[in-house]
């Protein structure tokens, strides 16, 4: 190791190291001091691993590429394995110094990380987000961004995560759409003596779902069909079409019992990749996260630099919907990137139910 | 028997856990939720012993992030009282994170006194206990800044010139001086409007964007309800300040929102939070007589 560790998290908070190496398999004998520092697992996280035919020495090569959100479950695994940990859940709040530095918060500067873990044993990453020159409610935070990661990655369950801070009563209120809330583990990093301890104990006495809802609808995360589909007349040339298909999936699996106002947007960058987003609502009603902001997640999450670079997006929702997200939606887009193309498409049920 | 209104004279000099209770179950009536038909209410006490109705209100057709909670409308009935707190409250659902997390913006909220009136039972309990571990505005400003309900004035004046909309121009807006017309009621004195903006955006907390605004509206008589934005510490819980003259409307016994004809917002300008644009479409959206005269006006 050339480098003092300090110096290289901030380095790698952005981009991940490569390493040259003939050896793929990360052993804890060519990073000395793995099992004793935290910080050396941070940096071992973010590694991707790149294999060389040939024989050369350990050296360090810098590669621009794109930060991760989503640790597979083996990678996780191995993580725990060299530093010690006894389990993945273990590894979370160690990788949180590294992950605040992806949250894009222009106006407070109050940088926020929350790092999870699914029953897959995926580990993933959620950031704030924030958005001058509107009103407050657009703010993604953290714990939203975490969720919204979960649900795009099709994660069955979020078991535990680290954060950098308390997380807001907003947030508590939302993470009540899981199914197992009342159990889901958090750990605070900057308390004094951090341990994990369940989200019922942040928010006792809830007003959730099932204040609203009858035991048969289902919750956040768990497999969701509204069943929409694209008006007939629907005629477009390839980029709309991919575009409008990927937004009628996320308004599909979208999670909005509250007003049975299904949506989704998906958002195109200018190399063509296709980031999309569900609307999931709260029970509490505020906390909702719309469909903009979680294809912004993805789009964050997926790697995609500047808002700037998002030229174009559609949104689906229904025709008559309690509650309409087009107007909104085009504010927000208006605010990140002005020349962006938008489109709202009004998708109805196969059997117009 | 008449339904209380939303401010109340105790009777007695302690409210009891029983009369705050009996009056939620007799204000929930005033709640106007069509979307969720969950009519929620809460009554509480503020410094001057006086006792304010809050209710919940619902905005179809608009993302949910419009609504306003009863707690949240407490407040605002506390702030247009001139109440510089909150002792105590009695609810009929338990408060949910967001308002615990907007109740942190008074000071020493931790005490505040909370009675959930589902539970069947007497016993008042503290908001600390409601949300330990709290994040709250200590988090981000110094010791020393007001919290909300606090006297303030933000020192902002109108300049002399109106500027309206840059982008898209209204052709609904009218740049003759000082006149609101929409042809709906009888002309209002727009400069009444203006000044009564600005007191709600002199009043307003906004201490984590620095972008205080009020908005001022007027029924078709001439009744003139201003509303202060407050900011919340987490942000996404803040009151817009449109919602905050919707209360003051909803209080003042206003009657149905297609009663309002005009509306003015008072912002200021070039800070990181700007509601201008969302203003005009909640606006819209409610009142099918408003027809876009909404003044944004620049102040210093």
């Amino acid at each position: 190791m050339l480098l003092p560790l300090h110096s290289s998290v901030s380095l790698i908070s952005l981009f991940p190291l490569y390493w040259n190496t003939q050896n793929i398999h990360p052993q804890p004998s060519f990073i000395p001091s793995l099992t004793k520092s935290p910080l050396t697992t941070t940096i071992f996280s973010l590694l991707q691993k790149k294999k060389k035919k040939d024989n050369k020495k350990l050296t360090m090569d810098l590669k621009m590429d794109q930060p991760r959100f989503v640790i597979p479950s083996t990678e996780a695994q191995l993580l725990a394995q060299s530093s010690g940990l006894s389990s993945v859940t273990d590894v979370l709040p160690t990788l949180v110094p590294t992950a605040q530095s992806l949250a894009r918060p222009p106006i407070s500067k109050f940088p926020v990380a929350a790092v999870g873990a699914g029953k897959s044993g995926r580990i993933f990453i959620g950031v704030n987000l924030e958005f001058p020159g509107l009103p407050f409610h657009h703010t993604i935070h953290a714990e939203q961004f975490l969720v919204a990661n979960l649900l795009l990655n099709s994660e069955p369950s979020l078991v535990s995560f680290a954060v950098s801070a308390a997380p807001c009563g907003h947030c508590r209120q939302f993470l009540q759409e899981l199914p197992n809330a009342t159990d889901l583990k958090i750990l605070i990093t900057n308390q004094t003596n951090p341990n994990f301890s369940p989200l019922s104990q942040f928010l006792n006495h809830r007003f959730g779902p099932r204040d609203l809802l009858p035991d048969s609808v289902p919750l956040l995360l768990e497999p969701h069909n509204h069943g929409l589909s694209l008006p007939n007349k629907f005629n477009s040339n390839d980029s709309d079409l991919k575009l409008a298909v990927a937004a009628l999936e996320a308004a599909n699996a979208s999670h909005a019992p509250y007003s049975a106002s299904p949506s989704g947007v998906a958002v195109m960058d200018c190399e063509g990749k296709v980031y999309r987003g569900s609307y999931i609502e709260s029970a509490a009603y505020n906390p909702s996260l719309g469909p903009l902001q979680a294809a912004i997640v993805a789009y964050v999450a997926g790697g995609g630099g500047g808002y700037e670079r998002i030229v174009a997006a559609v949104l689906v929702e229904k025709e008559s919907a309690l509650v309409k997200q087009e107007h909104t939606a085009r504010l927000l887009l208006n605010a990140i990137s002005p020349s962006c193309d938008f489109k709202a498409l009004i998708c109805s049920p196969k059997n117009g139910e | 028997m008449d339904r209380p209104g939303f401010v109340i004279e105790p009777i007695e000099a302690q409210p009891t856990a029983q009369s705050l209770a009996s009056l939620v179950d007799s204000t929930r009536a005033l709640a106007r939720p069509p979307i969720s038909n969950f009519r929620v209410a809460a009554v509480g006490v503020g410094s001057s012993g006086r006792i304010y109705v809050g209710v919940n209100l619902e905005f179809p057709g608009l993302p949910l992030h419009h609504s306003v909670h009863a707690e949240q409308f407490l407040v605002t009935n506390l702030l247009l009282n001139g109440e510089t707190s909150l002792t105590s409250f009695a609810v009929s659902a338990a408060p949910c994170g967001h308002c615990r997390q907007f109740l942190q913006e008074l000071r020493d909220s931790e005490n505040i006194q909370i009675l959930i009136t589902s539970d069947n039972n007497e016993e008042f309990t503290s908001l600390s206990d409601f949300l330990p571990h709290r994040f709250g505005p200590l988090d981000l400003f110094p010791e020393g800044s007001l919290f909300l309900l606090e006297t303030r004035n933000n020192g902002l004046s109108l300049t002399t010139r109106t500027r309206m909309n840059h982008g898209d121009e209204d052709e609904n807006l009218r740049s003759n001086n000082g006149v609101v017309c929409n042809g709906h009621g009888p002309v209002v004195d727009d400069e009444k409007l203006k000044i009564a903006a600005l007191e709600a955006a002199n009043a307003s907390h906004a201490p984590y964007s620095g972008s205080p605004s009020g908005v001022a509206l007027v029924d078709c008589d001439g009744k003139v309800y201003k509303g202060s934005y407050m900011e919340s510490a987490a942000f996404n819980p803040s009151l817009g300040p449109v919602q905050a003259a919707l209360v003051a409307f909803v209080a003042g016994g206003g009657g149905g929102y297609d009663g309002i004809v005009g509306a003015v917002l008072v912002e200021k300008e070039g800070g990181p939070v700007r509601q201008e644009e969302t203003a005009r479409l909640l606006m819209r959206s409610i009142s099918v007589k408003y027809a876009g005269d909404e003044v944004r006006t620049q102040v210093h």
